[in-house]
């Protein structure tokens, strides 16, 4: 090779690189700021999702008002799964204002840099992607936290006389379990967004996701209106700390340590489907196959 | 000296489904998809001390995009080993990465909402890049490149050439020790190419970074790589310095020759007889002679001209690479036949 002379180098370049420390935490941090400035690109778009959500929860309003008229003939102090009508729209309330916070589109960003091939601009960056993801949605989240969550509170809670916890220490404890939940969503999002390592058409998971996910979680109905057997189900899945957790600790309906337990139970799934993610993008990204160029 | 980059038997394979027809085809896809090989790289071999500068050329489809994903660890090869500076690329990836700096020209690794200057803080914060350095590079970058203008401009607001300036600078502002340029200068007009070459060289040269350069512009290899490999279908076809690239093909050249007095390809013929060049009139006083290098010294064909005829200019033409490259194609497909 000594015909082709290099020119003089700098020496450090001979030397056996090192295996460097991988990113620093406090680089992940810089993509919540970033998250965030992105978003206030589009700011726009949120004041129509003010209008959107109090649409729909309006409609479970009428609903719910119309439907223990007719099951029981005094409304007041009646009960429908073990919720009275107030109960019930302070649930649908509670769960759409957190649905405003946690809310995010990974599965389906992720899916889009996998099949345009963008993700390999990604895989030459020395971070995890996953990790920047996470903190990404937390910017996001911190975001629609300001310019979505607020107002939507703001129209909501006056217009229905949506009312307090019991103890305004739930205040606190709600917000951290929606904190939790947006992570047990992302994760759900990101394993969700790695189908599309393996699969060619992806609209269709991303179809049944938007059905199924809101139903899951229990925004749209408590999960106390279904049946014995499907309540059981949803202990065993994630998706109950999504919504029907925080919603329930809101509503006071976790007593003692059970309210402790249920956080408990958000962290077991936070954690355990961030480890789960961290492995199937392991194994997935080895069987990467980059579109263009 | 031992080599910065080693590929030793570089494989890759793509699995492709072959749709059957209708729909009954269609049905047995779903049960029993039908797969094939389409072997994109082939056994590519190589080595590149450090601070060289090499064209990795070929036509579309060659293989050059498949190689420079392996090499940047993006993808993992069907067999062969590659390691840049001892690390694996696609094993190691978060520590490899640390060291290298990547261009695709058909994307982009700026944040396409975000103002340019928030990617580069961005990618400060990524490489652990000091204060010093940062602010030494970007008023490099600004020299050269010109990007103090666009820095304040969001991503998808900027013109191809602005965006593949800021990439380019993205890409160094680690002080990467070895750069993968994936057809840096696509697209680009003739001004921003000669930007983007002089900007290369100067960085490239200056700091000894180590360069794989693919490109269909062979005016990119002319102006920075000394070194040339041919890839086609995943194969290497040549690996060698530019100008035996060019011997080894024959040096076809083209003179034109202006005359005071006019002649006819016949008479000039006879004043380079016994040598086998071909001369073709243009017009009464303009000629062009075509002749291989090798065989004909160019300065004998002057030599008896300017004896015998009255001549007002001369002007000989190098082959354009891309010639060089055809040729190269040709010669290997006549030596497998
Ligand atoms: N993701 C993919 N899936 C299947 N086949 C692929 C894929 N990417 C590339 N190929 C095939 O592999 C071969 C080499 O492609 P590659 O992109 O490496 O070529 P290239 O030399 O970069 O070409 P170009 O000059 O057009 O960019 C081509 O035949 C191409 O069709
Ligand atoms: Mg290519």
């Amino acid at each position: 090779m000594s015909e082709f002379p290099g020119k003089q180098v700098n020496t450090a370049i001979l030397e056996p690189w090192h295996r460097t420390a991988t990113a620093s935490v406090g680089l992940y941090f810089h993509f919540i700021r970033l998250a965030f400035l992105k978003f206030l690109a589009y700011r726009l778009r949120y004041y129509t999702g003010v209008v959107s959500y109090t649409v729909f929860v309006s409609g479970h309003y009428y609903l719910y008002t119309a439907l223990f008229a007719s099951r029981v003939a005094d409304a007041q102090g009646a009960t429908i799964g073990g919720l009275s009508l107030s109960e019930v729209i302070t649930y649908v309330a509670v769960s759409w204002i957190g649905r405003s916070f946690y809310f995010n589109n990974i599965a389906r960003d992720l899916m889009r840099m996998i099949t345009e091939g963008e993700i390999a601009m990604q895989l030459i960056k020395p971070f995890h992607v996953q990790t920047v993801m996470m903190f990404e949605a937390v910017g996001e989240s911190g975001f629609r936290l300001i310019m979505f969550t607020l107002p939507i509170m703001v129209v909501i809670v006056p217009l229905f006389h949506i009312g307090g916890p019991p103890d305004s220490i739930l205040y606190l404890w709600t917000f951290i379990s929606f904190c939790l939940a947006l992570v047990i969503y992302s994760q759900i999002n990101f394993l969700l967004g790695c189908l599309a390592f393996n699969m060619k058409n992806i609209q269709g998971v991303l179809r049944a996701k938007m059905v199924s996910m809101d139903f899951l979680t229990g925004v749209v109905v408590p999960f106390t209106f279904f049946p014995e057997w499907f309540q059981r189900v949803v202990e065993w899945l994630p998706f109950q700390g999504i919504s029907y957790i925080p919603v329930t600790i809101y509503l006071g309906k976790r007593p003692g340590d059970e309210l402790y337990a249920a956080l408990l139970l958000q962290v077991a799934w936070a954690v355990g489907l961030f480890v789960a993610g961290r492995l199937v993008w392991r194994i997935s990204v080895r069987h990467v196959v980059v579109q263009g160029g | 000296m031992e080599a910065l980059i080693k590929v030793r038997d570089l494989t890759k394979d793509y699995r492709l489904t072959r749709k059957r027809e209708g729909v009954t085809g269609g049905l047995v896809d779903l049960v029993r998809p039908r797969h094939e090989l389409l072997r994109a790289v082939e056994s590519v071999s190589f080595d590149i001390p450090a601070g060289q500068m090499v064209g990795y050329i070929g036509a579309n489809g060659a293989g050059k995009s498949t190689t420079i994903k392996m090499l940047t660890g993006i993808l993992t090869p069907t067999s062969g080993t590659v390691t840049v500076g001892g690390l694996v690329p696609w094993k190691q990836r978060l520590q490899y990465t640390r060291h290298i700096g990547v261009v695709f020209g058909q994307r982009t690794q700026l944040w396409w909402d975000l103002a340019v200057v928030e990617s580069f803080r961005l990618l400060k914060k990524i490489y652990e890049v000091d204060d010093a350095t940062y602010e030494r590079q970007m008023k490099l970058f600004d020299e050269l490149l010109e990007v103090g203008k666009y820095l304040h401009q969001p991503v998808r607001k900027l013109s191809l050439g602005q965006r593949m300036r800021c990439d380019l600078a993205a890409a160094l502002l680690h002080r990467p020790r070895v750069l993968f340029l994936d057809e840096p200068t696509i697209g680009l007009d003739v001004l921003a190419k000669e930007n983007v070459r002089i900007f290369l060289r100067e960085i490239c040269e200056g700091e000894g970074v180590t360069v794989i350069l693919t490109t269909h512009d062979l005016g990119d290899i002319e102006q920075l790589c000394k070194r040339v490999i041919i890839i086609d279908k995943g194969r290497v076809h040549f690996d060698g310095k530019l100008d035996d690239l060019r011997r080894r093909v024959g040096r076809q050249v083209r003179m034109t020759v202006e005359l005071r007095d006019s002649a006819t390809s016949g008479e000039l013929a006879s004043i380079t007889a016994g040598l086998p060049v071909v001369w073709e009139e243009i017009e009464g006083l303009r000629h062009h002679a075509e002749f291989n290098r090798v065989e004909v010294p160019g300065a004998e064909v002057i030599k008896r001209l300017v004896n015998e005829l009255r001549v007002s200019d001369l002007h000989m033409a190098e082959p354009g690479i891309d010639e060089v490259v055809r040729e190269i194609y040709r010669q290997s497909g006549r030596e497998a036949s």
